[in-house]
């Protein structure tokens, strides 16, 4: 019996020296292979293109599809990719010329026909695409295939946002040929496109790989192989950083940057996201805030620099209007100055006093940086003036139900993004019938919103969408709070920028072997 | 030797529970922004700060309250609940047996977040949503511990006796059967009451915890997930906690029952 | 005994037929899974029209019976967030969770059974205390607590053990403990119960009394009596572990069962929910069954009655 204990001692000290000597290496190998390990918390739903809409799923699909066009990391604005050039032909007509010398993952050509092939999927009812809808690419009535590399898009009216959404992931390219002669549903477990990397396998909720195409017509990229590994605990995302095991890792809150940092083991790469964060103040139903001298006096009252400096540990950007400077439609406005005593004024001209109040927050938790934590100090500020605030907090999809049912309380807490373009942002946010909107009924408005998304000449659009965020901002349907910082955590031997637009791009990234 | 841990630490957790507002050095619900994440030991907070400014030491000693709150509230109802149906079970047997043992299975056999999911639609989160979600879930010990009492119980002798005498089915329920099953409900329930207690902090974890800034330990232990790596003891003090009184209820238990009713399998 | 497995399992097809209606009815009241799978910019009229295609604007009775039909076949439709048949999801998942039980039921046993004998046989002593104390930690700390605490030792400070996901055998060490540490502490207190009840049995004196080295009393007389519980708790563990152990595999990134399910539920992919509850609810009331029939052929008494 004790013969047995010591030898078993024995073996367990084995495998346990073994196992030790063995990771440490493991971790060094990667930048010598030139292979990257990203760690997310979400995996993606699906392998295809243009089908749903899904931050996670988008992300990665970009790895292995091309959009028609690009946006500059900087400033955000479209450039050609699949695409060399774009002209508008009229209101309803935009002609794109193809890159000739492009190759799918297979072999297959790109041309007109995969445009066309695309757009067909997409739009086939069959296929439940969530681009199918009026939002993204409804408006498209007919793919015009002028030459092999010449193509047209008519539109059913004026829709101005063709380029806006032909640069984003609204438009993956898929390959003609192989749509056709293996159905969508081969390809959503073999994905082929002409991105940069070319699908390897997908362990269900699990890891995501993919290895570099050599022949990607951008020029290869410095990465020789990518993992997704999908760590739903933030803590073990965190984790798994910090041991060398993932060299990227999104939405490091501010509080852990310095544990970061010292780890030695990475460093934290900070960026001003595209996504804004606002408070809600909810005039689709009856009770103080259809008074718009009240939605100002709430401007008023919350201190956004100081929810900004001490909450988000300086860790996000502030915004005056509904849009911010990263959005194209972006126009600057006037801020509501945190001051108390105008306030405490606009509350007594609108009758009400702050000290009666009662009113309900209702927010998620987790879902954006320190959500939870935001609406408490926004509650705690608030009662300062006397008012009271009960916080709600909403597993997130009880949170959207009651935001689309107008069941929330007086105010509400959320985000919104990547808000790239203005009829993204304005339209679904201001209107009475739309999903997630809390402010509508505001006849001009909706006529004034109704007009700048027609309009497709550029100086014409800017001047609409300027007067748009004057009036919204006059009408504080929101205490506008900030745009995002997304903090990213990236290991020492990666180079890699975060961008505005939340893309986590491997492209982009090159490894300097230590 | 464990008795008087047990006894100690419970009594311990109960007078702190009572005198929460008189031990705690600040209120337990006041943020003070500029005074986020201090480490313990810092001025006025011996068990430093959350990241909100609350002191730490305050939220730990009203926490307790919580804990004895949910413990109770959660034990009455399943003992009730569970009890009842045990004792039915197992005195009249039969199909009505049958049917409270295979409703037991249905229950054990779905997820116990679905239930929290659902109860979450209809009364939102929070202290209601535990205490619902625990009960249902946490009734079947007792129907099934105390429906096999009660199978052993009938079988004794003077227990058959009183049937031959031609006692009532009611009255021998109520004054022979319980008086001789109601120590293993009493076990049973200082067994459950810590585990109800620790449950929270799984609950919590799922997403359906107490709404803030009600200070319960199993909410703060889960969110310290997000400050591990920088304010260990957002997790050290509230662990300790539970840990102690979960420790100090299960001694109790023990004791209980072997003084009560050694032979019970629980 | 035939008559007895006959009734008992028609009573577990009624018991999961319940189940099944159980959590049919809870997910429909859980909230809308329109929403969730939807892109944030969409319309109302849209969703609506999602709802109508999907089915779920017909009323409840007739969704019920549509649901019915296919999950006697094992066809739950396709999940509404990956667009694949949702057993087939299910099923995928079944290696991982399986080898994740499989080590933890193992480990349970190796450590509980063990450290229950030693502690009924060594009552009152240093090592019946130590192992009361050690017992209840395990039922007191929260499990994602002590998961989170090993990984940052194990894989953060000391690098021995992977932070998560599936692998080798090192992936397997830490999910395996923390799920171990729970269910063996409970199966370590019945051993000790159990076994501290048969020591006290007539038949124990009778050993002694005939001379009997006390090892071979514990081992052959007393154990093989209070092995009946003890089986009887493990088998349902098992059936429990079998259903996924939720928070642990959150924590540690294994790709199983009880993952899947929460994320269904929390995402309202109602087919996932409803093909992982049909699935879980078998097994487990087939491991009630078995456990119940080990029981009766293990005790004779119990045989009698029933």
């Amino acid at each position: 019996m004790r013969r047995q204990g010591s030898a078993v001692g024995i073996m367990l000290v084995t495998v346990v020296a073994v196992v030790a000597a063995v990771l440490p290496a493991a971790a060094q190998d990667r930048t010598k292979t030139k292979e990257v390990v990203v760690g997310l918390g979400a995996e993606p739903r699906t392998m295809l293109g243009v089908t749903i809409v899904d931050w996670t799923t988008n992300n990665m699909l970009e790895h292995i599809y091309d959009r028609l066009l690009d946006r500059d990391a900087k400033t955000l604005k479209p450039k050609p990719m699949l695409a060399t050039s774009w002209k508008i032909i009229n209101d309803t007509t935009w002609e794109f010329a193809l890159r000739k010398g492009v190759k799918f993952h297979n072999g297959e050509p790109f041309d007109a026909q995969s445009v066309k092939a695309t757009f067909d999927y997409m739009l086939d009812p069959a296929n439940k695409s969530h681009y199918a809808t009026p939002a993204y690419w409804k408006p498209l009535k007919e793919v015009q295939i002028v030459d092999p590399y010449t193509v047209r898009l008519i539109t059913d009216k004026p829709y101005p946002s063709v380029i806006d959404h032909a640069s984003l992931t609204d438009l993956l390219i898929m390959p003609a040929k192989a749509l056709r002669e293996q159905g969508p549903q081969k390809l959503a477990e073999k994905p082929i496109g002409t991105g940069p990397f070319k699908f390897v396998e997908w362990r269900r909720d699990e890891r995501l790989v993919l290895e570099r195409n050599s022949d990607y017509w951008q020029g290869p990229a410095d990465v020789s192989r990518v993992t997704f590994r999908f760590i739903p605990e933030f803590s073990a995302r965190m984790a798994a950083l910090l041991s060398g095991e993932i060299d990227i890792m999104k939405d490091v809150p501010p509080h852990t940057i310095e544990a970061v940092e010292r780890s030695g083991r990475a460093k934290v790469r900070s960026t001003v996201s595209s996504r804004i964060n606002y408070l809600a103040l909810v005039n689709l139903k009856p009770g103080p805030m259809q008074d718009v001298r009240v939605r100002r006096a709430m401007n008023h009252a919350v201190n956004v620099d100081e929810l900004i400096t001490q909450v988000l540990r300086g860790h996000a950007t502030k915004m005056c209007g509904p849009l911010a400077p990263t959005n194209v439609d972006f126009s600057p406005v006037d801020c509501y100055k945190y001051d108390p005593a105008r306030a405490q004024a606009l509350f007594k001209e609108a009758g009400v006093d702050p000290k009666s109040l009662n009113l309900t927050l209702d927010t998620p938790s987790g879902r954006y940086p320190l959500d939870k934590d935001v609406s408490l100090a926004i509650a705690a500020q608030l009662q300062r003036l006397g008012i009271h605030t009960n916080v709600v907090v909403n597993e997130w999809g009880t949170h959207l139900d009651k935001i689309k049912n107008r069941n929330t309380g007086d105010m509400f807490f959320l985000g919104w993004g990547p808000a790239l373009h203005g009829q993204g942002t304005i339209e679904p946010l201001f209107k009475a019938d739309a999903t997630y909107s809390s402010y509508g009924n505001n006849k001009v408005l909706d006529d004034k919103i109704a007009k700048a998304v027609t309009i497709v000449d550029a100086k014409a659009r800017a001047a609409a969408y300027a007067e748009l965020q004057k009036l919204v901002h006059d009408e504080a349907p929101w205490v506008f709070l900030w745009q995002q910082h997304d903090l990213y955590g990236v290991a020492q031997s990666v180079e890699w920028t975060p961008r505005a637009d939340e893309k986590v791009w491997m492209y982009e990234a090159k490894i300097t072997p230590r | 030797m464990k008795k008087f841990l047990g006894l100690i630490l419970t009594l311990g957790v109960i007078v702190v529970a009572l005198a929460a507002p008189w031990l705690a050095p600040a209120d337990p619900f006041a943020t003070d922004f500029t005074s986020g994440l201090k480490p313990p030991g810092s001025p006025g907070h011996p068990f430093g700060t959350d990241q909100l400014g609350r002191d730490l030491l305050a939220r730990v000693l009203f926490g307790a309250r919580v804990a004895l709150f949910i413990g109770v509230c959660t034990v009455l109802v399943t003992a009730l609940v569970g009890g009842a149906l045990g004792l039915v079970a197992g005195f009249v047997e039969r199909w009505p047996s049958t049917v409270i043992m295979r409703l037991a299975d249905v229950q054990l056999s779905f997820p116990f977040i679905l239930l929290a999911l659902t109860i979450n639609a209809i009364v939102g989160l929070g202290l209601r949503n535990i205490i619902v979600s625990l009960s249902a879930a946490g009734w079947v010990v007792y129907a099934r511990v105390v429906r096999s009492e009660v199978l052993s119980v009938k079988e004794r002798e003077y227990v058959q006796a009183a049937a031959a005498l031609g006692v009532g089915q009611l009255r021998l329920l109520l004054r022979h059967v319980l008086p001789n099953v109601a120590p293993s409900i009493i076990v049973v329930a200082s067994l459950q009451f810590s585990q109800f207690v620790v449950a929270e902090a799984a609950i919590s974890f799922l997403g359906f915890g107490v709404q803030p800034p009600t200070p319960a330990w199993g909410s703060m232990l889960s969110e310290s997930r997000d400050f591990l790596y920088v304010a260990w003891w957002l997790a050290a003090f509230p662990g300790a906690a539970l840990a102690l009184t979960a420790l100090g209820v299960n001694l109790v238990g023990d004791w209980l029952r072997d003084s009560l009713d050694p032979k019970l399998r629980v | 005994m035939r008559a007895f497995i006959a009734t008992r399992l028609a009573q577990t097809v009624l018991v999961v037929f319940l189940s099944l209606t159980a959590v049919f009815l809870m997910v429909r009241l859980s909230g809308d899974p329109v929403l969730l799978f939807m892109p944030m910019d969409i319309q109302a009229k849209d969703v609506n029209e999602y709802r109508q295609r999907l089915g779920f604007n017909d009323p409840l009775i007739v969704q019920y019976g549509r649901f019915v039909k296919g999950a006697v076949r094992g066809d739950f439709g396709e999940s509404l967030r990956y667009r694949r048949d949702a057993f087939g999801l299910v099923l995928e998942r079944l290696p991982a969770t399986l080898l994740l039980a499989g080590t933890a039921i193992v480990l349970t046993l190796a450590i509980a059974v063990p450290l229950g004998i030693v502690t009924a046989v060594r009552r009152d002593s240093a090592i019946d205390h130590v192992g009361t104390v050690l017992t209840v930690l395990g039922q007191a700390t929260p499990g994602f607590w002590l998961g989170l605490m090993l990984m940052y030792l194990f894989a953060v400070q000391l690098r021995w053990l992977p932070t998560g996901g599936i692998g080798g055998l090192s992936h397997l060490v830490m999910p395996s403990i923390v799920l171990a540490a729970f269910y063996a502490a409970r199966v370590a207190r019945l051993t000790r119960s159990a076994l501290l009840e048969a020591l006290g049995e007539d038949y124990v004196l009778t050993a002694r009394a005939k001379g009997l080295a006390e090892p071979r009393v514990v081992a052959k007389h007393a154990l093989r009596n209070s092995a009946i519980p003890i089986v009887t708790l493990a088998g349902l563990e098992a059936g429990q572990l079998l259903g996924g152990a939720v928070i642990t595999e959150t924590i540690f990134a294994w790709p199983g069962l009880g993952r899947l399910t929460v994320q269904a539920l929390l995402n309202r992919d109602f087919p996932v929910v409803m093909a992982a509850v049909w699935f879980t609810s078998i097994v487990y009331t087939l491991a009630n069954l078995v456990v119940d029939l080990a029981y009766g052929w293990l005790d004779p008494r119990v045989r009698q009655r029933s």
